[in-house]
């Protein structure tokens, strides 16, 4: 199991998304000695009654008496998010993303309060935390959760509850850092950003195993043209088709220009590519930004906005919208593959079509899909509703965009895999030699795929069989999409 | 059937069988049915009769002629390869309604199918075989096809009766479809002509999942109607905007019903109204009849089409038995969703402003400069921060049940070779529609806890000060179950109190302990 070294500065969405499945977190010893000496400075400049004056200030009333009471009450007076508890995987998430802010040292606290974040990660200590109720700015409800289990202060557990959380003490300023930030959004937007972009490059080796069976025009995929357009994305797409399909006696140069679904993969694809470029970027800088309030700094305290979880909720939105396009397009290619007048291949790729439906309904689960995502795309970020006595009157409904955001990335994991499903069944006749002219299936010359897209072929058919005569659709469909969500395609072709 | 028999065999498994009327009508249309699978029926020019998925192929592949010894191969195969469905399994309960219901459309006899399919389905809900039913990937036209034909995987069986693909719940283990129903002592059949269509075609997952919606709605009116007389009173509210007279200009029946409730709900209080100087409220009070009426009308409406669906054949092709022409298959588009589509988005708007106009009168409630001098933040046991993350709770379910307002029924996508060139996405729109539904209760459940909040702080301060105060009737049933529920006034900790009150709404104890102070609320769904 690989492990993670926090620093407050380096930490990625591949390591966000390692934490998530199991790798254990240390922090770095200089970001230790840079918490301390930052700690000091809250020691020495910070306001001890921080937690009182914020009392005063949005309730206009008194905090409770005792430290430990006040500490306490802020907690758990948070603790109000609802619904189902946070998977393990999104849970761990948001436990590294805070234990990384705070690690930045920029927040004046000291590192027993990552070292506690980390040692539960480690010992697989997981708060029940509530998925809904976050509004993704300011005092999270989602942390208040992490830090009351953290904190010793009870509440409940996914986990057996066999290892026992000491009492861990806190001052005022601790406190409001465990919770004072957009964390969840960071974390699911982290995720959906590592399992987005493994999805756009299984959805590039699924189209380019569509080119060989559709015969596509391989211009498209032209360099200079790719180049002409300088959106980088479709340089980049471009080239990874035209790795997948070299070699290929199907996919050549003057073959009949293509639909769109075909002829603009590269654009559409590319589009995405560069916007996800853009939402890891956005999704990295905020892993390793100091996403909490007050700043503390050498020469001074600064109370600033930085727990509005709009720069990722942004970011997060843009995502659902490019996978989405990946999907559509997607499905326009399932739609044609399994049109006999299209693809010159049996209707719904199925020898002796009539008594057997073969592919018919895939393509229908595609669609329903893809519907299903473009709902789930609807921006989160566009939505606020004023909170806490109009003092949070805009809120960045982060992690509303980041939940849709993860499921839209499921949804079409399983659009991706149904393309790849009736790829590999439309190259199987392109292999053997077959086509249907004027309604018959008949012998024509067998050709061969591109090498990239035959190990494509190859990795479908590790999972699934070739489809003689109608059986159950569901296991290919589950295998499949297990598949590919598993990687094994998004680590096909070229880098 | 009406929508609450729906929920008795979904949920109180009540038990179901098929009547003799139908019994013989379903057999007169299959006695058509299998003449014309063996080639006894002639067309107009005298040829072998074509019946659409009886001896042709299905969607696009209508074209294609099905030899007589292949016809039952295409039954079965057309439920094998249509199990099309992914993701995680729809809930017993929406499982359980979709194969009452399509009991209820074959039940119509005019599917042509044998009685034995009604039989089993009937067997299956009384021995609590639940069908494996995966949630995503329909489009709700020609029906919900996968859903159902995973359903067909556990009631039929292939000629080969080692084949066992279907999967299946019984008492709680998964186990095969072979397995689970030896075990309750039932025949899987081997389906004949067009029983494999017959099986799938319509929209029965859109339609049970929208029916168990809307019952759930209704009892939902009436705790948001609960909720909003306590933070009516707890608010001091003007009650004027409810009077009947004021109603009866703009007679929106769901507005009537709204006003009638609160009036009733908060009969005897003597909060409302005590308020010197104060002429009218905010609209979160104030519009509360034309907002929560206007839910109201859109839940009957919805409640409407769902119930003419219940009662509804939905296949292709029609068997019209009694028809005179010699061709009694009529093909239609019976199956298509959009009617259920558009109910069940209807009413996902409406639970979306429901749950909308409920966090204003949380966020008034919880708002020091608007609450008629309640603590800010209801701030009732000093030191702590009071309802303020309830409020901001309820603001991101709101915001979460707005991301899901778009439509589904509006979108569509061309399947089929463009045959199936318009579809409903009404499976979609009923499962968001549910979503929205969860997250409205908790909605309520907040704004319970909050207006409880506020009159308990309007009781301790009537009572230091030695003063008389009433709380409306149903009111005050009310907060004598949010106090039940929390055993006081809460655990002190927002998520548990939010789960505790969240419960009496979602199993009807609140709406019921109040109907037995009030009498009965207005119904939503009229039978």
């Amino acid at each position: 199991m690989t492990e993670v070294v926090l620093d407050g500065q380096s930490l990625s969405t591949a390591q966000v998304a390692a934490v998530a499945d199991g790798a254990s977190v240390r922090l770095a010893p200089e970001a230790a000695e840079r918490m301390r000496a930052n700690a000091a400075v809250w020691a020495r400049d910070g306001d001890p009654h921080l937690l009182r004056s914020k009392w005063s200030w949005l309730i206009g009333g008194d905090a409770p008496e005792s430290h430990q009471a006040l500490v306490t009450r802020f907690v758990v007076d948070h603790c109000a998010g609802v619904g189902e508890p946070l998977p393990v995987p999104q849970l761990r998430a948001l436990m590294v993303v805070r234990a990384n802010v705070l690690a930045a040292g920029m927040s004046g606290v000291r590192p027993v309060l990552v070292e506690r974040l980390l040692w539960m990660l480690r010992e697989g200590v997981h708060p029940v935390v509530p998925s809904h109720g976050a509004v993704g700015a300011a005092g999270s409800a989602a942390l208040a959760h992490v830090a009351r289990v953290a904190l010793g202060l009870g509440g409940a557990r996914l986990d057996q509850e066999s290892v026992i959380v000491e009492p861990l003490v806190v001052n005022e300023k601790e406190a409001l850092s465990l919770i004072n930030g957009s964390s969840l959004t960071t974390a699911l937007g982290a995720l959906a950003v590592e399992r987005g972009q493994a999805l756009l490059r299984s959805a590039e080796a699924a189209c380019a195993l569509s080119m060989e069976v559709i015969r596509a025009d391989r211009r498209c995929l032209d360099a200079r043209a790719a180049a002409a357009r300088r959106h980088p994305g479709i340089g980049y797409v471009a080239g990874r088709l035209r790795a997948f399909t070299e070699g290929s006696e199907l996919v050549l140069e003057g073959n009949e220009p293509d639909a769109f679904c075909v002829r603009c993969a590269p654009t559409v694809l590319g589009a995405a590519h560069d916007a996800l470029a853009w939402v890891t970027r956005t999704v990295e800088q905020e892993l390793n930004a100091a996403g909490d309030n007050p700043l503390v700094f050498d020469d001074g305290i600064v109370e600033a906005g930085h727990f509005h979880g709009a720069p990722v909720a942004l970011a997060v939105d843009t995502l659902k919208a490019a996978l989405v396009q990946v999907g559509s397009i997607a499905e326009r290619r399932v739609f044609r593959l399994t049109y006999g007048q299209l693809s010159g291949l049996p209707s719904f790729l199925v020898p002796g079509t009539g008594a057997n439906s073969g592919l018919m309904l895939a393509q229908y689960t595609a669609a329903s899909l893809v519907a299903e995502a473009r709902g789930r795309a609807v921006p989160g970020s566009v939505d606020s509703i004023p909170t806490v006595q109009h003092h949070e009157d805009h809120v960045s409904m982060g992690p509303v965009a980041a939940r849709t955001a993860l499921e839209v990335v499921d949804l079409l994991a399983d659009v991706v895999a149904i393309e790849l499903l009736a790829g590999a069944q439309g190259l199987d006749f392109r292999l053997a030699g077959e086509a249907v002219v004027d309604g018959e299936l008949v012998p024509v010359a067998s050709k061969q795929a591109g090498s990239g897209s035959k190990a494509v072929y190859d990795e479908v058919r590790r999972h699934v069989e070739r489809w003689l005569d109608d059986r159950v659709l569901h296991p290919d469909l589950a295998a499949l999409g297990a598949a590919v969500r598993a990687g094994r395609f998004a680590s096909l072709g070229p880098a | 059937m009406t929508l609450a028999d729906v929920a008795a065999v979904a949920r109180g498994g009540v038990s179901v069988r098929l009547g003799e009327g139908a019994r013989s009508r379903m057999q007169r249309s299959h006695a058509w049915v299998a003449a014309a699978a063996e080639g006894a029926l002639r067309d107009e020019h005298g040829q072998e009769l074509q019946v659409y998925g009886v001896n042709t192929g299905y969607g696009s592949l209508a074209r294609v002629r099905i030899d007589q010894d292949r016809i039952c191969e295409l039954s079965w195969n057309l439920v094998r390869s249509h199990a099309a469905g992914v993701g995680p399994p729809m809930p017993g309960d929406a499982v359980r309604a979709m194969m009452l219901l399509r009991a209820s459309a074959l039940s119509r006899g005019s599917s042509g199918c044998r009685p034995a399919l009604v039989d089993t389905l009937c067997g299956m809900l009384d021995a609590g075989v639940l069908p494996e039913v995966p949630s995503r990937g329909s489009c709700g036209s020609s029906g919900d096809l996968a859903p159902l034909a995973h359903l067909g995987l556990v009631l039929f069986r292939g000629p080969d009766p080692e084949e066992d693909v279907g999967v299946a719940w019984l008492d709680g283990e998964r186990m095969s479809a072979r397995q689970a129903m030896a075990r309750v002592g039932l025949e899987r059949l081997v389906p004949g002509p067009k029983e494999g269509l017959a099986m799938t075609n319509g929209a029965q997952l859109s339609c049970a999942v929208t029916a168990l919606m809307l019952v759930d709605a209704e009892a939902l009116v009436h705790a948001a109607e609960i909720a909003a007389a306590a933070s009516w009173e707890a608010l001091r509210g003007v009650t004027r905007a409810l009077h009947p007279d004021v109603h009866r200009l703009r007679p929106y029946p769901g507005a009537i019903a709204v006003a009638g409730d609160l009036r009733k709900l908060m009969e005897g209080s003597s909060l409302n109204d005590s308020v010197p100087g104060k002429v009218q409220d905010a609209y979160s009070l104030r519009c509360t009849p034309q907002v929560l009426g206007a839910c109201r009308d859109a839940l009957t409406y919805a409640g409407r089409q769902v119930s003419i669906e219940l009662n509804a054949v939905t296949d292709n092709p029609i068997i019209l038995v009694d028809d005179p022409d010699e061709n009694k298959a009529f093909s239609a588009g019976m199956f298509h969703g959009e009617p259920v589509g558009f109910a069940a988005d209807h009413a996902k708007l409406a639970l979306i402003e429901l749950s909308a106009l409920s966090e204003r009168r949380i966020y008034r409630l919880t708002t020091g400069a608007l609450s008629s001098r309640l603590p800010p933040l209801l701030v009732t046991d000093e030191g702590s921060l009071g309802r303020m993350m309830h409020q901001a709770a309820a603001a991101a379910l709101v915001a979460a049940n707005r991301q899901m307002a778009a439509p589904s029924s509006a979108d569509t996508i061309p399947t089929c070779e463009d045959q199936e060139d318009h579809v409903a996405m009404s499976t979609t729109a009923a499962r968001r529609s549910v979503d929205v539904l969860r997250n409205a209760q908790q909605v309520v459940a907040i704004e319970l806890l909050c207006a409880a909040s506020g009159l308990w702080c309007r009781q301790d301060r009537a009572a230091a000060e030695g003063r008389e105060l009433t709380l409306g009737a149903g009111t005050a049933a009310a907060l004598r179950a949010v106090e039940e529920a929390l055993s006081g006034r809460g655990t002190g900790v927002p998520s548990e109190d939010i789960q505790r009150v969240q419960a009496i709404v979602d199993d009807g104890s609140l709406v019921a302990a109040v109907e037995a102070a009030t009498g009965p609320l207005a119904r939503v769904h009229h039978d």
